[in-house]
């Protein structure tokens, strides 16, 4: 009986493609290396109505905050301090409204400083709020 | 004696349709980024705990001159607001996401005005941070 030889199967990847197949695995890391995504902190910033936050000004915690100081309802206070001194106001204050701290900067305080003493005021439980200043011109004849 | 014409088969490469597919695909994610702001020049504030920041509707940014961005192009303090609420629309809240990049040296007279805005608008503010490293 005559024995057929079987045919031995070629499986060698073609080598036309293996530059192709380099090229396209260095566009997809550099495109997944500038897709980085961005880090950050959520804050939220209450709308308040105007004549509510007039009556309430006087209840709320106000930070005041210069390049330099920290005033707490009008006493200085380290940046050290600052969160176990919000913490101790904050006591027992259960309403989200008396949670709301008045965060008034001076104009020249920068954002990273800003970010660091909001950041404690939110980790000590309070509610940012922005007090702005207001600029009103007036015409004098 | 007839010569048979030799046909000539002008066919499309089958072995590069799945590159050139691949390829179309990246280039068209790039350009669906259309918030590009690589241009803007910034260097981000510090915090100790930071986290991973959720897809924004619209990015403002502020950059070491002080110059107001929103997605990427530059714009007057005066319209950002109303260009922002026209961005944000009617979305629903926990989709209406702003990122905020700022300059870590800038002064509070540029970023808080921005920061108002964004609340005003009905934004969820996010700043974008860098995560605290110990000195080594």
């Amino acid at each position: 009986m005559m024995r057929l030889k079987r045919r031995a199967l070629l499986l060698e990847p073609p080598a036309s493609a293996t530059s192709d197949i380099a090229f396209n695995l260095i566009v997809f890391f550099l495109v997944c290396a500038s897709v980085q995504p961005d880090t950050g902190r959520e804050q939220l910033i209450p709308k308040v109505d105007e004549q509510k936050e007039k009556s309430r000004q006087s209840q709320n915690i106000e930070v005041s905050l210069t390049p330099k100081i920290i005033i707490v309802n009008g006493e200085p206070v380290p940046l050290e301090k600052l969160s176990s001194r919000l913490a101790s106001l904050l006591a027992g204050k259960n309403k989200p409204e008396d949670k709301v701290v008045l965060v008034k900067s001076d104009q020249a305080t920068s954002y990273q400083r800003w970010i660091q003493v909001t950041g404690l005021v939110e980790s000590a439980g309070g509610t940012i709020t922005l007090r702005l200043e207001e600029t009103k011109s007036t015409t004098v004849n | 004696m007839k010569i048979a014409r030799l046909k000539l088969e002008a066919s499309v490469p089958a072995v590069a349709m799945g590159d050139i597919a691949f390829l179309l695909l990246i280039f068209l994610f790039i350009l669906a980024r259309t918030n590009d702001t690589s241009h803007i020049r910034w260097k981000p504030a510090t915090a100790p705990t930071v986290r991973s920041a959720s897809v924004a509707v619209a990015e403002v940014a502020i950059d070491a001159d002080h110059k107001l961005f929103l997605n990427g192009r530059s714009i007057g303090v005066a319209s950002f607001g109303t260009e922002l609420t026209r961005i944000l629309g009617d979305r629903p809240a926990g989709q209406r996401a702003v990122h905020l990049k700022v300059d870590l040296r800038t002064p509070a007279q540029y970023f808080e005005p921005a920061i108002e805005a964004i609340s005003s608008a009905g934004g969820e503010l996010v700043h974008i941070l860098e995560e605290d490293k110990p000195a080594q």
